[in-house]
């Protein structure tokens, strides 16, 4: 990330702005910053997504392969996460210096995605112990302006929910030998359902105070964050402090509600754009990058 | 809460826009997304880009308004095509899929022209039969036929999108009813005083049915076939493919249905079904076996027994079978059965037949049987054969009997049973449903009449699958233009070999000279050596139809009195033939080499030679012989004879064998090319002398190509035969007191050479050619995808074919490599692609295999016309091999092998007794060896008039019980044989 | 089922261009803010990205940087998900080193480096999504990304790919026909001065077709070249717009 340099008074101009409820961006503490987001950006995945937060850029691919099913779950597929933290975010990832984020942002997404009723992972199986769909789920981070968590969330839910598999049929003759065979059309597939899949949202701690959906200088003042995901119902399914500095028990709580408030309307805005775009099929042209 | 996810809006993407290199084509994009499952099994998601256009022409000629005019003839302005009463207006034909794989044979017909192909059809056609595709490419090339082919799927206004709930075979339906709709309103356009109308053809109901509903005229084959007035007969080519619902038989089912394609793979995955090559038995109609494919140890080789069993499976079809329960195994039959009944749906017949079968069973013999479940491919082609005409009077289907007994008889329907009968004709199968007894075809073509030599030699050629139709416009067109010179662009990677004394040596009247040879004395004392083949790949250049075609061909096939070429004719016996005095392209193979040959450098080098002279293998003999020539050419002759004998006796020396088979060639009578009299060719020492040099440069080439591509060299092998080959050979030898050692090529040789009996001269060659008999066919192979390299019939490490380009496809292929390692010429992907030159590999293979049995069939055929004039004769010969219940016997006079059986239908039989030990076999009282000098009749047995053969009877020794004329007048014979034959043809 | 024709004998190729045509190509400087200099571009379904930061102080050890002239530093690596079959690594394989040698052979072919001695210029190119030429695509992009980051080149670097097919040169070649295993050609060129910045070619090919089809890709380059020159007038425009209100 691009790293940002900031002296004691701009340090305190923001936590006194924080305190103030009015950030140097002219939000307040609860506000998001403007999120745009374009499904489908990438035509050879199974189903992909763009999103932005102010300067963070994420770009998400989903591809669905066939696999086998986990020993322990026979009768079910499973994802996987994989975060490349380009150098195009920041000459300091080239090599492999993008490599510790990334197994960070992945292993929080595992934590996040291992919750049973987030995805219906019986959908993905295709017969039990032989044949299973693996999402490979590629997160790309192409530019980051702060609050790299919740956009890498909205983007994965994004891309989920674009995300369309194959539907194959399982051909079983007798002697239970077993073939799979494709669809010749390729309107068949099957789609998730993404309502459970939940968003992360990640409070920092500035001051006394709390903000949503910090910028990367807001990040600089800040000591802690907690980072919780909430699903569309506001059940949290996860939480995790991070950052250097500590937290009372007693702001733990607060920051979960305003996260619970907060993510909510999240998932409200994200499925209410979600639907309008779909509702365009194929028509829709589309921006990706040109825009 | 102030921000909130916004929907990314489509602006007007800034830069460049979309530009087409230096194209004006406004094209528009769009894609195609399709799954596809890779080799490993998994499933990806392939995008592809597809870029809809604006400047695609609709190819006719009178259309203004397509703006660039397709390169060739085009669809008529005013289509002159036959005249049609549904129809009278002027019209374009447009077929769909099926109908140009199924009735290519009416299309290909002078009377259809004015076709649009569809880039829809076209594709599917390639996906679906690659022969049919061809003929398609073919007739689009012919300027007379007008056929156009309309890149539909790249033209904006006739793409279509597959759509929700559509498969992909609705979706090209539907494109090509677009395509249709679009070309009557694209016509309308013109503004011609009449305007022109496509008719879309198809034999799809459900297609017809839809395509008149969007108001476009459709018919089908038969209908507008039928409409033609001036072409009645067109209608027997008709391919009588009806539909499921209106069968023209009796409602009764014959048949199992076949399991669909998805069915029989999945059960050849889990093995209850196995996959095979279906064999139909020569001798009985009711029974087959099947060629198991893969490795496995078990179960090879299935029989299959019964109408029902066989289920519609045609020889050489790739089934899948399921086994029987072992209790209903059987013994293969050595009963002859011919399907002869007329009435067709005498299905209690068959089941009598069929328990004949069964009634002969032996136990020890049972051998896994199956029944066929399904046809994984079928390998039909057209057949040659005879009608069997119908006895009922004004029948108009009637049975056609083939030639090759393998294939069952089919129903085919016509109105000129009459002319045919007694004909050589061409049928092709169109389908077998389950409630017919035999498969329907349709007629395609009128050989001519039978025993006829010209319907014989194309029904020989047929029979055998040698491509041998006149090179089509296609293929033409890529022949260089006449007058031909050489130019300066030619000589560029070429060496200037004119000046040197190059002649060429052949048999008398070849017009096909592909080698010619040089040698001088250089300055330092060595001789310099040159072996100069016709640079036939400068002519034929990669991928062109030209190429195709002879790549398809792969040989040029040498009939008794005529060749089939590979090459047109131009190329063959013009372009590429070195004739003398004239300047023709080369590849040159070029050593240095000692007085003692041992090679001392190898250059190779495309050249322009001009031969000094083209000499028979005589003349070139004379010459040398002659001691009062000394002219240039004759000094060459004799320093290349000079070391061809040592060469010759080095590679001996090496342990290459030098085996015989007797060659026939026949005296043609000058006006009627009867054969009138045979011989066996004589070898001179010239014959070896160019053999010696054409080995040489052959191993040169190899060595030098395999050096330059250790993958995708095209090389020849000759594998060792298994020792067990020699059992009968070191038998036979042992019977005669003599010792043949098998255990290296080298001691075969030797001790061939010291098996000599002074009281039997002719025994060393019978040796010679019973050793030939032992050996592995050699076959052409791709270096990346062998091992073994080694030639053991030359004693060669490796070895490939160079030396004949003007009738070897492999030769081509050789000097393509070799030229690339030269750098005198360019490479190409194909030539590169082992995969790609193992196929092409098999496929020479093939066709040399193809060829020489042709040939054979020829020399028979040949054999059976001379014994026809001649009559009855009687001959010496040696027995050759001792079966069970015949001898093999050789008759040194013509060349002519042939089978004495010891059993006759309808008499009684003899008591035999075979020894397999010796092996030997004893007739009543007399004992048979190999080698035995016998006495046989010849005659010609012509009592079946589709196939004819030469029967041999022993004379001497006499055998009690056997009656056989041992003076048979020739007279009597010679009047008798063809009254019988009249007779046939009457009837 | 046969394999793909390439071209047609009606002389299409098999995604119904021309020989010597171009696939589309969209391309968008300034794409990212927190960059020096950042481009995108599409070459019909082949997506790359680019951005440039520098010219900078060293990073890391200064021992590497160059007395004379900047140190052009390149890493090309593809998102896991822009190839048909998924991926494992983005960067850091055999290919993409080499990849990563052949930008930095090219930028500092065409870079004024001299101008800026001990410092290090980054390019880091993406790509987005795989459709053969992605080399051209990094460098076409690249270009533009260097270009928006307002250094210096003696030119604009252009890249195309060219094929050979039935002995006709194919311009800008498709996954499809590079997958065909024929001969290939990728060229870099300075479009007005004619310089090849860099020629990399596979398989065989005969020295006499060598010819057509450099001349194929340098034609395709010069057309990309185009489009390139449009876009970056069409941005310094938009640009002065903006500053002007």
């Amino acid at each position: 990330m691009a790293s940002v340099v900031l002296s004691e008074a701009e340090k305190l101009y923001i936590v006194h702005g924080v305190q103030e409820d009015l950030r140097v961006d002219g939000r307040g503490c609860e506000d998001y910053r403007c999120a745009e987001v374009e499904t489908d950006v990438v035509s050879n995945t199974s189903g992909s997504a763009r999103a932005k937060l102010g300067h963070t850029d994420i770009l998400v691919g989903v591809k669905a392969e066939m696999g086998t099913p986990k020993l322990e779950k026979p009768d079910e597929g499973y994802l996987e996460f994989f975060v490349d933290c380009s150098a195009n975010a920041t000459p300091e990832f080239e090599g492999r210096g993008g490599e510790e984020l990334g197994t960070e942002i992945a292993n929080t997404l595992y934590r996040i995605f291992s919750s049973e009723s987030c995805v219906d992972l019986k959908s993905l199986c295709i017969n039990p112990r032989e044949h299973c769909w693996v999402l490979y789920v590629d997160v790309l981070l192409l530019e980051c302006g702060g609050n790299l968590f919740d956009a890498i969330s909205i983007a994965v839910k994004a891309a989920l929910f674009n995300t369309r598999i194959p539907k194959v049929r399982v051909l079983e003759d007798e002697e239970g030998s077993k073939e799979i065979e494709l669809s010749d059309d390729p309107y068949d597939c099957i789609r998730l359902n993404v309502d459970e899949v939940p968003c992360v949202v990640t409070l920092s701690k500035i001051g006394y105070r709390h903000v949503v959906d910090a910028t990367l200088q807001e990040e600089a003042c800040s000591l802690a964050s907690l980072l919780i995901s909430v699903t569309s119902k506001g059940a949290l399914t996860c939480m995790k402090k991070v950052g250097k500095g500590s937290l009372d028990p007693e702001s733990i709580f607060e920051m979960m509600e305003t996260g619970k408030r907060v993510g909510k309307s999240l998932h409200t805005s994200l499925q209410k754009i979600l639907d309008e775009e779909e509702s365009l099929g194929t028509t829709r042209q589309k921006v990706g990058f040109l825009g | 809460m102030l921000g909130n996810v916004v929907r990314v809006a489509a602006v007007a993407a800034s830069g460049g826009g979309g530009r087409l290199g230096s194209s004006a084509a406004g094209a528009m994009l769009t894609s195609r997304t399709f799954l596809k499952r890779t080799r490993a099994g998994a499933v990806v998601k392939v995008v592809r880009e597809h870029y809809l256009r604006d400047d695609i022409p609709c190819g006719a000629a009178a259309c203004r308004l397509c703006g660039a005019r397709p390169a060739g003839a085009g669809l008529e302005a005013r289509p002159a095509g036959a005249a049609s009463h549904l129809c009278p207006g002027p019209h374009y034909l447009l077929p769909d899929t099926n109908l140009l794989l199924h009735q290519i044979d009416i299309l290909e017909d002078p009377v259809i022209k004015n076709v649009i192909v569809l880039q829809t059809v076209l594709q599917e056609v390639r996906n679906r039969s690659a022969p049919v595709y061809k003929r398609v490419r073919d007739m689009i090339a012919n300027p007379e036929k007008h056929f156009y082919s309309f890149t539909n799927e790249h033209h904006r206004e006739t793409y279509i999108e597959q759509e929700q709930g559509e498969n992909s075979n609705d979706r090209n339906d539907r494109a090509i009813r677009v395509a249709v709709k679009w070309y009557n309103e694209h016509l309308k356009k013109m503004k011609n005083e009449e305007n022109i109308q496509v008719i879309f053809l198809t034999n799809d109901r459900n297609n017809k049915e839809k395509a008149l509903e969007e108001g476009i005229t459709a018919y089908t084959c038969e209908e507008y076939i039928k409409s033609l007035m001036a072409n009645p007969d067109l209608v027997d080519r008709l391919a009588c493919i009806s539909d499921e619902g209106k069968e023209i038989e009796s409602g009764k089912i014959f048949f199992p249905e076949h399991l669909p394609l998805s069915k029989l793979q999945q059960g050849i995955k889990s093995g209850i079904y196995l996959q095979g090559t279906y064999r139909a038995s020569r001798d009985n109609y009711l029974e087959a076996t099947v060629w198991v494919h893969g490795d496995a140890e078990e179960n090879k080789e299935i029989i299959i027994q019964g109408l029902k069993h066989l289920n519609r499976a045609v020889h050489e079809d790739i089934v899948a079978v399921e086994l029987l329960a072992k209790d209903e195994w059987v013994a293969p039959s050595s009963v002859v059965l011919q399907d002869d009944s007329q009435n067709e749906d005498d299905i209690e017949n068959e089941e009598e037949k069929e328990n004949i079968l069964k009634a002969s069973v032996n136990k020890n013999m049972l051998r896994p049987t199956g029944k066929v479940v399904g046809i994984i491919k079928r390998n039909w082609r057209p057949f040659c054969g005879m009608l069997s005409k119908s006895q009922i009077k004004e029948a108009r289907r009637h049975l056609f009997t083939p030639a090759d007994r393998r294939i069952p008889r089919i129903r085919i329907e016509t109105r000129q049973a009459d002319t045919l009968e007694g004909q050589r004709i061409i049928v092709a199968i169109d389908g077998w449903p389950r409630n017919s007894r035999y498969p329907n075809g349709h007629f395609v073509k009128n050989l001519g009449n039978a025993g006829d030599k010209e319907t014989e030699t194309e029904v020989l050629l047929l029979e055998h699958d040698v491509p041998h139709q006149p090179f089509s416009q296609a293929v033409l067109s890529f022949l260089p233009k006449m007058p031909w010179s050489i130019t300066e662009k030619d000589m560029k990677y070429r060496e200037d070999l004119r000046q040197l004394c190059v002649c060429s040596v052949d048999p008398p009247g070849c017009t096909d000279i592909d080698d010619a040879l040089h040698c001088r004395e250089l300055e330092n004392g060595n001789l310099e050596v040159g072996v100069h083949i016709a640079d036939v790949s400068h002519f034929i250049r990669p991928g062109n139809a030209l190429d195709e075609e002879s790549a398809k061909r792969g040989t040029t096939v040498y009939l008794c009195e005529k060749r089939i070429d590979m090459v047109p004719e131009l190329l063959s016996s013009n372009l590429c033939s070195l004739r003398s005095n004239v300047d023709r392209l080369a590849f040159s193979c070029i050593w240095e080499m000692n007085h003692k040959a041992e090679i001392l450098k190898t250059r190779f080098t495309k050249s322009v030679i001009n031969s000094k002279a083209s000499l028979t293998y005589a003349e070139a003999q004379m010459r040398i012989d002659s001691a009062g020539m000394n002219d240039d050419v004759t000094t060459s002759l004799r320093g290349l004879n000079k070391l061809a004998k040592i060469l010759k006796k080095k590679r001996i020396d090496n342990g290459a064998l030098t085996l015989s088979s007797p060659e026939v060639r026949f005296h043609m009578d000058s006006e009627t090319h009867d054969p009138i009299d045979l011989q066996t060719k004589e070898l001179k020492e010239t014959n070896s002398m160019v053999e010696e040099f054409m080995l040489l440069a052959n191993i040169s080439v190899a060595q030098k190509i395999y050096d330059e591509f250790s993958e995708f060299a095209l090389l020849r092998k000759h594998p060792a035969p298994p020792p067990s080959n020699y059992d009968i050979l070191v038998k036979a030898a042992k019977s005669k007191n003599l010792e043949i050692k098998t255990d290296s090529a080298k001691a075969l040789a030797e001790s061939l050479d010291k098996a000599e009996s002074p009281a039997f001269p002719y025994l060393n060659t019978l040796l010679r050619i019973l050793t030939t008999r032992c050996m592995m066919q050699a076959v052409y192979f791709c270096s990346g995808m062998d091992n073994d390299f080694h030639h053991y019939g030359l004693a060669s490490p490796i070895y490939t074919h160079f030396t004949s380009p003007i009738r070897r496809y492999a030769d081509i292929i050789v000097h393509r490599l070799l030229a690339v390692a030269i750098g005198a010429d360019s490479t190409y992907p194909e030539l590169t692609d082992k995969h790609k030159l193992a196929d092409l590999c098999k496929n020479l293979n093939y066709r040399h295999k193809m060829a020489q049995y042709a040939q054979r069939a020829s020399v028979a055929f040949h054999t059976q016309l001379f014994f026809k004039t001649k009559g009855e004769v009687n001959e010496d010969a040696y027995i050759l091999f001792v079966r069970k219940n015949a001898i093999v016997v050789l008759i040194p006079k013509y060349g002519l092998e042939g089978t004495v059986f010891f059993e006759e239908k309808d008499k009684t039989k003899p008591r035999l007794d075979y020894n397999s030990e010796v092996p030997s076999l004893t007739v009543e009282d007399t004992t048979f060896r190999i080698f035995d000098k016998v006495k046989v009749n010849i005659m010609l047995d012509a009592s079946n008039i589709q196939h004819q053969k030469i029967r041999m009877v022993l004379v001497e020794p006499k055998i009690p019980g056997k009656d056989v004329p041992a003076n048979p007048t020739t007279e009597a014979s010679v009047s008798n044989e063809p009254e019988k034959k009249k007779k046939k043809l009457q009837k | 089922m046969a394999a793909l024709e390439l071209l047609s004998d009606e002389g299409y190729r098999a995604d119904g261009r021309r020989a010597a045509e171009l696939r589309k190509v969209r391309a968008r400087m300034g794409v990212f803010a927190q960059a020096d200099g950042s481009a995108y571009i599409e070459q019909g379904n082949t997506k790359a990205l680019a951005v440039v930061y520098g010219p900078h102080e060293m990073r890391g050890s200064r021992s590497k940087a160059l007395h004379d002239r900047a140190l052009v530093n390149c890493q090309y690596s593809m998102a896991t998900f822009s190839t048909s079959e998924r991926k494992r690594r983005p960067h850091g394989d055999r290919k993409s080193s080499e990849m990563t040698l052949h930008l930095k052979q090219t930028f500092e072919a065409a870079i004024l480096t001299q101008l800026y001695p001990r410092s290090q210029i980054d390019i880091y190119v993406q790509i987005l999504q795989a459709d053969g030429g992605n080399y051209c695509a990094c460098v076409n992009a690249a270009t533009l990304a260097v270009i928006d980051a307002g250094i210096p080149m003696r030119d604009y670097v252009c890249a195309s790919s060219a094929g050979f097919v039935e002995d006709t040169p194919l311009a800008d070649l498709s996954y499809i026909e590079e997958a065909s295993g024929g001969p290939q050609v990728a060229l870099a060129l300075l479009p007005t001065s004619e310089q090849i910045a860099l020629l990399e070619m596979n398989s065989r090919l005969h020295e006499d077709h060598l010819e057509e089809v450099i001349e194929a890709a340098s034609k395709a380059c010069k057309a990309v070249h185009a489009v390139l020159d449009q876009v970056v007038r069409d941005h310094v425009q938009e640009v002065t717009a903006l500053l002007g209100d």
